[in-house]
């Protein structure tokens, strides 16, 4: 089976007979063993098994030289028993031959005799077992020990009612399982062996060197008498069983059984128990199968996802393997160090029966196995989960595949003596484990996954050719562009999947230019009508933009269809969307694939900190995530999602609100981050704070300082300084916004004012709907009139921004107000959404009241207007 | 009753008087021990085996070899990263340090002969592994059955075009791990050292015997480095067989572990007439001590004055820790029992922290590690001893050349440990406990009787001493921590300790020698 290595076994996945033979004499009251043989093999052996039970361990030696291999080993025999009986006092020496005298020859059992002639006073029973290292693994060493002592302890044949429980090398914690399962049927038995005290002792006033608890010479003598041998080992070799020993000797029935693990072989373990005992399963036993099989259920989903490698003892393997079949979780590799063939066709049958089931039929099976052939064959079967000893700590190290320690030995984890596996208690306790490591998996890596299921494969294409002229057409990227062609946002993506601070989701999104504020959303298909009629109306036409209202990646099934819909119509027109970034990685192919060669990406900030201080929430994937979590996971989807599009040859902007205090000097680190994933330009806006925001009182950076950011930056990326902060349904040049005409909201402006009859309100406003405009900003204001409880449009009236805020500063200001107090002569009260102190005074003194509010247009109106008539509302 | 006496109570006669050879308590003249003979059968010793010395330790941490081990899979796998060398391969350095490769022998192969099956591994091992060298080691049967393993090393080297040597290091020679040693340094020493053509610099050194356990090796390194020496090689921790084949241009050799590799020292300045110096790396004064001893030995100014400056420098990084610590740990005391050498190195790292050690012992040192080199020539050689070859080495005509003149030489060995060893002893108190090969029966003596508070042993009585309600450091693996040697590992070690000390589990628990009294009296009544 192990590939073509037949003479170098690497990386061992077994021990030597010496190990057993040591585990089952530390479970016999009172029982010390000495090691017949160089004095390495008991060292070995107590570090090995201190480390893993940490309590001492004390393993004799005979301490053989070279001398005695030349004339044997019985002076140093009789010597090293005859000490050990001084210091210890026990009532039972073990003696294991090791690979030196089993190769030498000795004859123990003469040495035995030797020993009782020369020291007729010592009442120490002598117990010697053959187990040569080279004579099998600790399993056999361990089985081949039991039925020695059996056979050199001076048996009562007397029938009576006990039964024996012999069992294989268990942890001290599944021997106190064990028994006390025992203890809920009214059965008296005797456990052979029983280290659960010796293994694993507690702190005591005094300590006692001689491991005084276990099975009693006494307990082991009646075992011939007993009604029945229940043996928990399914593949301990029958010349080595002490059970069959019992059943040949002393005609004791023998029932072998897996150990209980799982809820199988621990159901048929109980059964047998009732049956034996005539009493009903207890209702603890009971309550506890149900337990287990609840968690069954409840992890049966995680369960389905692993692929498990199981080493060890056949037994155990055996076990392990039923218990994950059981739960659907397959087990790839399953391999055993010791020879077994009965193991592995046990193995085909279990296992055989649930692969086609997890559609694998691909799993091995080995005995005779060494660590290099199951490391080869777990990376072949891409196993995910280890369940062993601490042994596949390399593998778990060099591959990252995690390991269940629950085997010995465990050299690097504390409670080896505490591993629970037996009953349903064991059971449930082992299954949260594997299903735990499984979900640690899971919940470390699905991001990871995700990205490479989603994005990874996503080949890089060379930048598109037509994406740098189309450039030139579209007016948001072009200074040349920006003047001769047109375009048009299309509202159809109503929904937000951040929060950020400076933005109040009553009135939708003011993010990418505070376009978020429009009069209607659009279904695909009417967004395919308007730009329809848009197209007719404008020859020079080039543009199609999705800016929200929302995000235009947000519910991305009604971008996709929008613009798959145009496209159909119009191959050439430039796609163009603007988003928050969130989502780009998830749908940068898909873009590119639509033809969108154009996107906006409001990126305030590149350092988490501060874009924690920027966002209140993400939403990702049905999760909303606070804090630097959700500011950690939009700041890197937004430069992933920038450099993959870019890329992809699209042609990439950036937007960044300056928020003073907040981020106005962390920009030019911005700009430089985004340069170097690929933007072409960067958009470098004021922040306007909105009322009802969190940043409705942060202070507005001066357009005098933003033009500063601009310069510096100008020398990192080109700037963008003709933005408008268009809306998300503007149509036309920019400056020129034909929507209110192209839409049908209002009549086309007629030039010629009408006469007056109620108050008269001018309003700024660049949606036309809500009052969203500073004072200072304003190049037309569009006046109202409240009459008989009703609000009117009359007209527009074009004045020339007050404060240009462009790059000629601000020159001719008075002029500028001088012509607004003209151009607002007739009107009772302007309404902006900041107003300067100065420019308010100045109203003031005409008589014209001001008012500040984020509200749509009529509300505000009505509002003020029955404040300023004392009409109380409709 | 005497200390020693007390603690020898319970022993039979026979057993009383072997082993009262061996525990002393040291007076102003009394300062031979019995060391290096055969364990009492039958009591808990805590030392190895032959095989254990050669391939756990001395071969063990070279990490570009393959060490194949020639015997049934008991002792491959028990010697599998057992101990805490550390190595780092890279490119060109292959690392086999986590390995553990076997012959499996099973009963046929005890039977008819192992050599066809360690035949077949060699070739598979080259094939799988490509290693760069092969070592053999023979576990107990081996030697038994008759295997030729040399015959089969020098069969394979010509065969593969690489070295292969074996190593006949079965488990039942010598007394301890201690043959294993001289066995692995014999075959480095006749296959390897010597090989390589490396051309020397101005101050081109070996380390000898640091086992980079915990990275020790790697601190010292670092601290050498920074000074400006050339370190040809660290014989074994981290090494590579290609740098151990130049060990032999190096015009000094720095000697850590006395016990396990002054035969190469020794063999070394026989034949190429390199000098060794004992240093010592562990603990902050002897460290000290050992760079200011190097560079007495290269005299020169400019090195000098270097070495006071990287001093100066690494003291004042540390002080502050340092200081704390020992204002922790000062007016404890100590017992240690480790390999055989670590007990005297680490006496002076506790010193540096004003810890007192009442109690020191090694498992397999000789009787030159306990009371200094002097007393080589009144060692007697025994059938164990006579059992591990002692290679005779022949100067190398052409390459031997001696550093120093010999006017410089006898004058500077007056000034600095030079091809020199005083043992552990010299550097006790008076009235302080020292025992050899020491067993499960006299730690819970000494322990009872001594009341250290602090037991410094391995994983085997590590449970022991804890039981009896005391703190257990072990020196062997470090309990998964280090380095402890150096500048930083002085720290390192502080730390350890007085986080063991303070574990709030100690208040909680009663020691059990504490619950019987400490004076035993009755009332009289007054009338």
């Amino acid at each position: 089976m192990s590939k073509k290595l037949k003479s170098l076994t690497v990386n061992p996945c077994k021990m030597c007979m010496p190990m057993g033979a040591v585990h089952a004499f530390y479970g016999i009251a009172r029982c010390m063993t000495l090691l017949h043989g160089s004095q390495g093999c008991s060292t070995y052996i107590r570090r090995h098994m201190a480390t893993h039970y940490n309590e001492p361990v004390d393993i004799a030696s005979s301490s053989m030289t070279e001398e005695g291999t030349v004339y044997g080993g019985e002076k140093n025999l009789i010597k090293g028993i005859h000490n050990l009986c001084r210091l210890y006092d026990p009532d039972v020496v073990g003696i294991a031959t090791t690979c030196l005298s089993e190769t030498i020859g000795e004859d123990i059992e003469g040495i035995i005799k030797k020993y009782h002639a020369q020291y007729p006073e010592s009442r120490v029973r002598l117990i010697p077992v053959s187990s040569g290292g080279y004579m099998g693994t600790q399993f056999e060493g361990y089985f081949r020990t039991l039925r020695s002592i059996l056979r050199h302890v001076d048996m009562k044949k007397e029938k009576h009612d006990r039964i024996n429980i012999i069992t294989g090398m268990l942890s001290p914690a599944d021997v106190r399982t064990l028994k006390d399962i025992l203890s809920l049927f009214p059965i008296a038995y005797i456990l052979l062996p029983d280290a659960s005290d010796n293994l694993d002792g507690g702190y005591e006033e005094s300590y006692r060197r001689l491991p005084d608890n276990g099975t009693t010479l006494e307990e082991i003598s009646l075992m011939a008498g007993s009604r029945l041998t229940i043996e928990l080992s399914l593949f301990c070799p029958p010349e080595d069983s002490p059970g069959e020993y019992l059943k040949e000797a002393y005609g004791v029935p023998l029932v072998r059984l897996g150990p209980p693990v799982g809820l199988r072989d621990t159901d048929a373990f109980i059964k047998l128990l009732s049956e034996i005992s005539g009493a009903p399963i207890p209702e603890r036993l009971k309550g506890e199968q149900g337990r287990y099989l609840d968690a069954m259920i409840d992890s049966h989903k995680y369960n389905a996802e692993g692929r498990a490698v199981v080493f060890g003892d056949p037994d155990f393997v055996y076990s392990m393997v039923r218990l994950c079949c059981e739960n659907g979780l397959l087990p790839v590799v399953s391999a055993t160090g010791t020879s077994s063939p009965r193991l592995l066709e046990l193995l085909h049958d279990e296992i055989g029966k649930i692969a086609p089931g997890l559609f694998d039929e691909e799993y091995a099976v080995l005995d005779k196995a060494d660590f290099e052939r199951i490391e080869e064959l777990a990376l072949e079967k891409k196993a995910n989960l280890f369940i062993g000893s601490s042994d596949a700590r390399r593998i778990e190290e060099k591959h990252g595949i995690p390991l269940v320690r629950c085997a010995f030995p465990i050299h690097d984890r504390v409670g080896g003596q505490r591993i629970s596996t037996l009953g349903y208690s064991g059971s449930l306790n082992l299954l949260d484990s594997l299903t735990n490591t499984l979900l640690k998996i899971k919940e470390g890596n699905y991001r990871k996954a995700l990205f490479e299921t989603y994005f990874k494969d996503s080949k890089v294409e060379a930048p598109q050719a037509c994406g740098v002229s189309a450039t030139d057409l579209h007016p948001c990227f072009s200074c040349t562009g920006a003047h001769r062609y047109a375009r048009i946002h299309l509202p159809v993506a109503p929904d937000c999947n951040i929060q950020c601070k400076y933005c109040v989701r009553k009135f939708d999104c003011p993010n990418e230019s505070r376009p978020g504020v429009t009069s209607q959303v659009l279904t695909p298909e009417e967004a395919l009508q308007r730009f329809l009629d848009a197209k007719k109306r404008l020859s020079n036409l080039t543009v199609v933009g999705i800016a929200g209202p929302g995000d235009a990646l947000a519910d991305f099934d009604k971008t996709r269809e929008t613009l798959r819909l145009i496209r159909e119509h119009d191959p050439n027109v430039i796609f163009c969307i603007s988003t928050n970034g969130l989502a780009l990685p998830q749908y940068a192919d898909e873009l590119v694939a639509l033809g969108v060669s154009h996107v906006t990406i409001t990126i305030n900030a590149v350092d988490v900190e501060i874009a924690s201080q920027i966002y209140s929430h993400v939403t990702m994937m049905g999760m909303r995530y606070s804090g630097m979590a959700g500011a950690a996971m939009l700041v890197s989807n937004q430069l992933l999602g920038l450099k993959l599009l870019a890329s992809r040859g699209v042609t990439c902007k950036v937007n960044c609100v300056v928020l003073q205090g907040i981020n106005d000097h962390h920009i030019e680190t911005v700009v430089e981050k985004v340069k170097s994933l690929g933007a072409a330009i960067t958009n470098i806006m004021q922040l306007i704070p909105v009322k009802g925001s969190a940043f409705e009182h942060l202070e507005m950076v001066s357009a005098k300082t933003i033009n500063e950011i601009r310069k510096r930056c100008e020398r990192i990326l080109p700037q963008m300084y003709h933005c408008k902060q268009c809306r998300a349904d503007a149509v036309g040049l920019l400056g020129e916004d034909q929507s209110l005409i192209l839409y049908g909201k209002k009549e086309p402006v007629q030039e010629v004012p009408r006469e007056k009859k109620g108050l008269r309100f001018a309003v700024a406003t660049r949606s036309g709907i809500l009052v969203d405009q500073h004072f200072g900003k304003v190049d037309e204001f569009l006046i109202y009139e409240y009459h008989d409880g009703r609000v009117a449009y009359i007209e527009r009236r074009p004045i020339g921004q007050y404060c240009t805020g462009g790059m000629d500063a601000c020159d001719s200001q008075e002029d500028k107000m001088t012509r607004i107090l003209k151009a607002l002569h007739d009107c009772e009260g302007v309404i902006a959404l900041r107003i300067g102190v100065a420019p308010q005074r100045r109203l003031e003194e005409k008589g014209i009241h001001t008012y500040t509010t984020y509200d749509g247009i009529h509300e505000a109106i009505a509002k003020i207007a029955r404040e300023m008539t004392g009409e109380e509302a409709v | 009753m005497s200390k020693v006496d007390r603690i020898l109570d319970k022993y039979s006669a026979r057993v009383y008087k072997n082993r009262k050879l061996h525990i002393i308590e040291k007076t102003e003249d009394n300062h031979e021990i019995s060391a290096n003979t055969r364990t009492i059968p039958g009591i808990m010793t805590n030392r190895g085996c032959c095989y254990a010395g050669c391939k756990g330790v001395v071969l063990g941490p070279i990490k570009d070899v393959a060490i194949i081990t020639h015997g049934p899979i008991g002792c491959g796998f028990y010697s599998w990263g057992t101990r805490r060398n550390k190595a780092r391969g890279d490119k060109h350095t292959k690392n086999f340090v986590e390995y553990c490769f076997s012959t499996d022998m099973q009963e046929p192969d005890i039977v008819f002969g192992g050599e066809k099956k360690l035949k077949q591994a060699i070739k598979e091992v080259v094939e799988i592994f490509d290693p760069d060298a092969i070592m053999i080691c023979a576990t107990c049967p081996v030697g038994l059955i008759g295997d030729d393993i040399h015959a089969v090393a020098a069969e394979a080297e010509k065969l593969y075009n690489r070295k292969v040597v074996a190593f006949s290091c079965e488990g039942y020679k010598g007394v301890s791990q201690s043959g294993g040693h001289h066995i692995a340094n014999n075959g480095l020493m006749r296959h390897i050292i010597g090989t390589g053509d490396r051309v020397p610099t101005k101050y081109s050194i070996n380390i000898l015997g640091e086992y980079n356990i915990g990275g020790d090796a790697w601190e010292v390194e670092r601290i050498l480095k920074r000074i400006g020496y050339d370190i040809v090689v660290n014989i074994p921790g981290d090494s590579s067989i290609h740098e151990i084949e130049n060990a032999h241009i190096a015009h000094l050799n720095l000697v850590q572990c006395h016990r396990s590799i002054n035969y190469v020292a020794d063999m070394l300045k026989d034949k190429y007439g390199t000098s060794w110096l004992k240093v010592n790396f562990i603990g902050v004064s002897s460290t000290v001590k050992s760079l200011r001893d190097i560079a007495r030995y290269f005299n020169d100014p400019e090195l000098t004055a270097r070495t006071e400056e990287v001093i100066a420098e690494e003291l004042a990084a540390i002080h502050d820790e340092m200081e704390y610590y020992k204002s922790k740990l000062k007016g404890k005391t100590a017992a240690l029992f480790v390999g055989g050498s670590r007990s005297h190195h680490y006496q002076k790292l506790l010193k540096d922290f004003g810890v007192e050690t009442i109690m020191a012992g090694y498992e397999f040192a000789h009787r030159d590690d306990y009371e200094g080199r002097e007393v080589l020539p009144f060692i007697k050689e025994d059938a164990d001893s006579k059992n591990i070859e002692s290679l005779r080495i022949e100067k190398d005509e052409r390459r031997y050349r001696l550093y120093l003149s010999e006017e410089q030489y006898e004058k500077l060995r007056k000034e600095i440990p030079l091809d020199y060893y005083e043992g552990m002893i010299k550097d006790m108190e008076k009235g302080t406990i020292i025992i050899d090969d020491m067993n499960h029966f006299e730690t819970e003596e000494i322990i009872r009787i001594l009341k250290p508070d602090i037991f410094f042993s391995g994983i085997k009585d590590k449970y022991v001493i804890q039981k009896a309600g005391i703190l257990s450091r072990q020196l062997h693996s470090y309990d998964y921590s280090g380095p402890y040697a150096g500048f930083n590992g002085a720290v390192n070690f502080g730390r350890d300790v007085l986080m063991g000390l303070t574990t709030p589990a100690w208040g909680l628990v009663k020691a059990p020698w504490k619950n019987s009294p400490m004076i035993e009296g009755h009332l009289q009544e007054v009338v």
